[in-house]
């Protein structure tokens, strides 16, 4: 995954700006791929492929804001540098809410750029690196048996075993061997690692107290 | 039966006879000096025959002698008058020698009665009787007196005379009547004289026989006296006709004759005269009379007249008004001439007059159209010129020089010229001769210098003007001061023209971020290329040919940012509207260019429909590209509500109706009630919140300005569309 090269993809509806752009990334040792429209990129664009799009907002066809409403509707997770000759607030709101990873006006300085293109790189990078630690402890806990599940929720919510033994009405000794499964299975060294697996993974401490209570209340 | 009686009695009579009728002829002709002389002469002749019988039938000495003495008197009178008649009838002869005869044969005359028995006869001492004609008569005989020498002196002189005058009158014309007349007097006053002088010296047995000489003389005469009598009646008559001939003409054109008899101051008129002055006058009138029948106001003129020709050259001319009965006047025209006598003073005048009312009431009714044009033209508020078939000028009114300070003398021919501004100069003659040509009417404008030196701008109408029967008279023409008019035109364009310039800047500002990302793109690839550039010459091993093609590019953006920036520069000038040949499509390209960012910011296709070789417009580039702007952005914003892809420009050109050329712009936007598509027009109408309502109503009125149209009309589907039409710059139309 590490060993594919990140690429700049450049969409602009005008070709002298989209050649000077793919050249200024070129000349800090990025590799361009150039689109002179939306469709075009939609057409020819390999999704898994790492790095960023530098986005011109007004195109005619689909235009930028589309084209990113566009990829949103398709699960890409790919940064978006708007690239704006008007650099109105609303649209640049409206952008950024819709997660876009910069937005910039035109004439844009390659200092600003490149480090928008970096930082959007980098951030491609650690999305990429976060879902794939997600799918990692995604993969353990389903190694877990229901029982091991239910002791990982209450350990990760703060209980001591005794207080787990007591709710799950079973002795403290066989908490205990859960329990060390659990950690064995999550490859986790400690408590706190445990706790930062499931967190990542969406197991909230908190959220697991409310059910816990929820489930307490039952009782 | 004796002859010497019938012959003396019948030549006695033949005389008589002449004489009474000659006699009677100076009685109607008193001025017939010639007839009364010649009746003289005749009557002395019959005289001198009965003498002569007395003479040869006497019985007695004593009764011949007195017969002789007696026969003197006759011999007297014929002299003188046969001298009379020679002077009056050949215009001849010496007046002393006449005086001479006359003296002599007076003397003779005297002599005969201071002797006894008579001149001839100192003494008659018997009767002889002789034979004559077959017939006894009686001579004398006795002592011849030597003063009978003294009568035939006088009958040579007589001789001399008559033979001097018809020398003199052979010399000056008439030959035959001076033969007849002169020659007849020297054969028989030779015969005459040579048988009484050889009787009574007793030298031949012959009586004394005068008479028969003398009648040759009294028939001679009286031949040429018929003859002229003959001759005058003839000329009478030639004269007659030849009056009535003048008196018909004279008739006809309304001629009457009139005689002033200055002497006895009478005046004739011929009937015509009478008839219209309505008085029947068979008398002469005098001419105190003929003052008083004319107008008081006229009779101290015609008096005057009239002595200004008796003491000058004798021409009368005057024009007067005739007093007619009925209280109405006639106007009269009268010329004559004066005869002066041989002492030069003035006797007679004769003349002609004529009627002239109806001219004279045709001329009042000319002075009074004359003198109404005058006031009309001279208070008319315009200037008025009139030219002839000659193009010269003929008048200008009161109000032409009025305005230009000058003289009618200065302007009239081609002087008005000169106040015409030397740059309208050629113009103005071109623009006048070539119609005067073509007699055709024509309206142009030039300046003319005003009394005070400035020059006005004039409008001047010129119109041929033609004669009842279509005969080119010239022209007439009138002028209005315009200047005023032009500079409402003028401040009124420049305000326009402040307008479509202000609307431009307001619009401007409405497209600026559009402009401005327009103008982004060139500067954003010059940036970024100029930026990989200095990153690439960074590297250690540079790739210069690279960098090469990087400049290439950073120079074709910046003369593209340069283009925008001077095509918004040329929509922002505030400079002279230039209306010059114009290619429409071009415009048109032009503004889709520059909206282009705008365009696909409101997400609006655009399609362009562009006739091919249209005709050039004339038209100022920058003000329709204003009004095409404001058009194409109106479209975008009538389709602002639209759903994007279905945002449709349609801009065509074409020729419309082959007079001007089209450009329609189309919109598939919400459209305008058809009532209101005129009212769009109006300044202040508008349909957007922020706008001002002006844009349409200064577009309309450049097209106006231009001589073209902008209207409106609604698209059979949805959205409306606007049409510009322009005038198609022609070779007249530049």
């Amino acid at each position: 995954m590490s060993t594919i090269r990140p690429t700049v993809f450049i969409v602009d509806d005008e070709p002298a700006v989209l050649k000077s752009l793919a050249r200024l990334l070129h000349s800090a040792g990025l590799a361009v791929e150039t689109f002179p429209s939306s469709q075009d990129f939609l057409n020819h664009h390999i999704p898994n492929t790492p790095g960023c799009l530098v986005l011109d907002v007004s195109m005619p066809g689909l235009n930028g804001l589309e084209l990113q409403k566009t990829l949103a509707a398709k699960g890409s997770a790919v940064p978006i540098i708007f690239l704006t000759g008007h650099g109105d607030i609303p649209m640049s709101v409206q952008a950024m809410k819709r997660g876009a990873a910069d937005f910039l006006t035109k004439p844009v300085d390659d200092d600003d750029l490149l480090k928008a293109v970096r930082a959007a790189i980098e951030k491609d990078r650690a999305g990429r690196r976060a879902r794939a630690d997600v799918a990692d402890i995604e993969q353990r806990l389903a190694t877990l048996t229901p029982r091991e599940r239910e002791v990982l929720e209450h350990v990760v919510s703060g209980l001591m075993n005794k207080q787990i033994a007591a709710r799950l009405g079973t002795v403290e000794k066989t908490i205990k061997v859960h329990r060390s499964r659990v950690m064995e299975k999550m490859k986790a060294q400690s408590l706190v690692e445990l706790v930062h697996l499931t967190e990542k993974a969406g197991i909230g401490g908190k959220q697991s107290v409310i059910s816990h209570q929820q489930s307490a209340a039952r009782i | 039966m004796s002859w010497v009686t019938v012959i003396w009695s019948m030549t006695a009579s033949a005389c008589l006879t002449l004489a009474l009728i000659h006699g009677l002829v100076w009685h109607k002709q008193r001025e017939a000096w010639a007839s009364l002389l010649f009746a003289v002469l005749a009557v002395a002749t019959a005289a001198i025959a009965g003498c002569e019988l007395a003479m040869m039938r006497a019985e007695t000495t004593a009764g011949f002698g007195l017969a002789l003495r007696w026969i003197h008197v006759p011999a007297w009178v014929v002299t003188v008058s046969l001298v009379g008649f020679v002077r009056l009838y050949l215009h001849a002869g010496r007046p002393w020698l006449a005086w001479t005869v006359c003296g002599m044969r007076t003397l003779a005359l005297i002599l005969n009665f201071l002797f006894s028995p008579n001149l001839n006869y100192r003494e008659i001492s018997g009767l002889r009787h002789i034979t004559f004609l077959g017939e006894p008569v009686v001579a004398a005989e006795g002592i011849s007196n030597h003063w009978m020498l003294a009568g035939q002196a006088s009958f040579l002189l007589l001789l001399i005379f008559v033979v001097d005058a018809t020398r003199t009158a052979w010399r000056l014309g008439d030959r035959r009547r001076v033969l007849a007349v002169g020659g007849s007097a020297i054969f028989f006053v030779t015969v005459a004289a040579a048988e009484t002088t050889l009787a009574l010296w007793q030298l031949v047995p012959w009586p004394v026989i005068a008479s028969l000489p003398f009648l040759g003389i009294v028939a001679a005469m009286e031949y040429e006296l018929s003859r002229d009598m003959r001759r005058a009646a003839q000329l009478a008559r030639g004269l007659q006709a030849s009056e009535a001939r003048i008196s018909l003409a004279a008739n006809a054109a309304g001629l009457r004759h009139w005689e002033w008899d200055m002497v006895r101051d009478e005046l004739w008129a011929t009937d015509r005269t009478k008839a219209r002055t309505g008085a029947a006058r068979p008398e002469p009138r005098r001419f105190d009379h003929f003052l008083q029948s004319l107008h008081p106001d006229d009779r101290e003129p015609v008096s005057h007249a009239v002595a200004k020709s008796m003491n000058g050259d004798g021409e009368f001319e005057s024009e007067y008004r005739i007093l007619l009965p009925a209280g109405a006047t006639r106007w009269v025209v009268a010329r004559g001439q004066v005869e002066f006598n041989g002492a030069g003073k003035p006797v007679r005048m004769r003349g002609v007059s004529l009627d002239i009312t109806r001219r004279k009431e045709a001329e009042e009714v000319l002075r009074e159209t004359e003198a109404r044009f005058r006031t009309m033209a001279d208070t008319a508020p315009v200037l008025i010129w009139m030219a002839g078939t000659d193009k010269l000028c003929t008048f200008f009114n009161k109000g032409w020089l009025d305005f230009t300070g000058r003289t009618l003398e200065q302007e009239l021919g081609n002087g008005w010229a000169k106040g015409v501004h030397g740059k309208d100069f050629d113009h103005c003659l071109e623009v006048y001769f070539t119609s005067f040509d073509a007699r055709r009417e024509f309206i142009m404008e030039y300046r003319l210098r005003r009394q005070d030196g400035e020059f006005r701008w004039v409008l001047d109408t010129g119109v041929p003007r033609f004669a009842p029967d279509g005969a080119f008279l010239g022209y007439i023409g009138t002028c209005i001061d315009i200047t005023e008019r032009k500079q409402t035109e003028l401040e009124m364009a420049q305000q326009r023209n402040e307008l479509a310039h202000l609307s431009r800047v307001t619009m401007l500002g409405e497209l600026s971020g559009s402009l401005a990302h327009e103008l982004n793109q060139p500067l954003t690839a010059i940036l970024s290329n100029a930026q990989a550039a200095q990153r690439f010459l960074a590297h250690d091993n540079a790739d210069l040919d690279n960098v090469r093609e990087i400049l290439k590019d950073i120079v074709a953006e910046d003369k593209r940012a340069g283009e925008i920036i001077r095509r918004l520069r040329l929509l922002l000038k505030k400079g002279e509207v230039q209306q010059l040949p114009l290619d429409v499509n071009e415009v048109v390209q032009e503004v889709l260019k520059l909206l282009h960012s705008d365009l696909v910011n409101h997400r609006v296709e655009t399609h362009a429909e562009l006739a091919p070789d249209l005709p050039p417009v004339k038209a100022d580039r920058v003000q329709i590209q204003q009004v095409l702007v404001n058009l194409v952005m109106n479209a975008c914003d009538a389709m602002a509500g639209v759903p994007t892809g279905s945002c449709r420009l349609i801009v065509r050109t074409g020729l419309a109706d082959g007079e001007g050329v089209r450009i329609s712009i189309a919109d598939q936007g919400v459209g305008i009630a058809t009532e209101n598509l005129e009212k769009v027009f109006e300044p202040f109408f508008t349909t957007k919140a922020d706008g001002m309502g002006l844009g349409l109503s200064v577009c309309r009125s450049i097209i106006t300005a231009h001589g073209g149209r902008l209207w409106a009309a609604s698209n059979p589907d949805r959205g409306i569309t606007f049409h510009v039409k322009l005038p198609i710059a022609t070779e007249a139309n530049p």
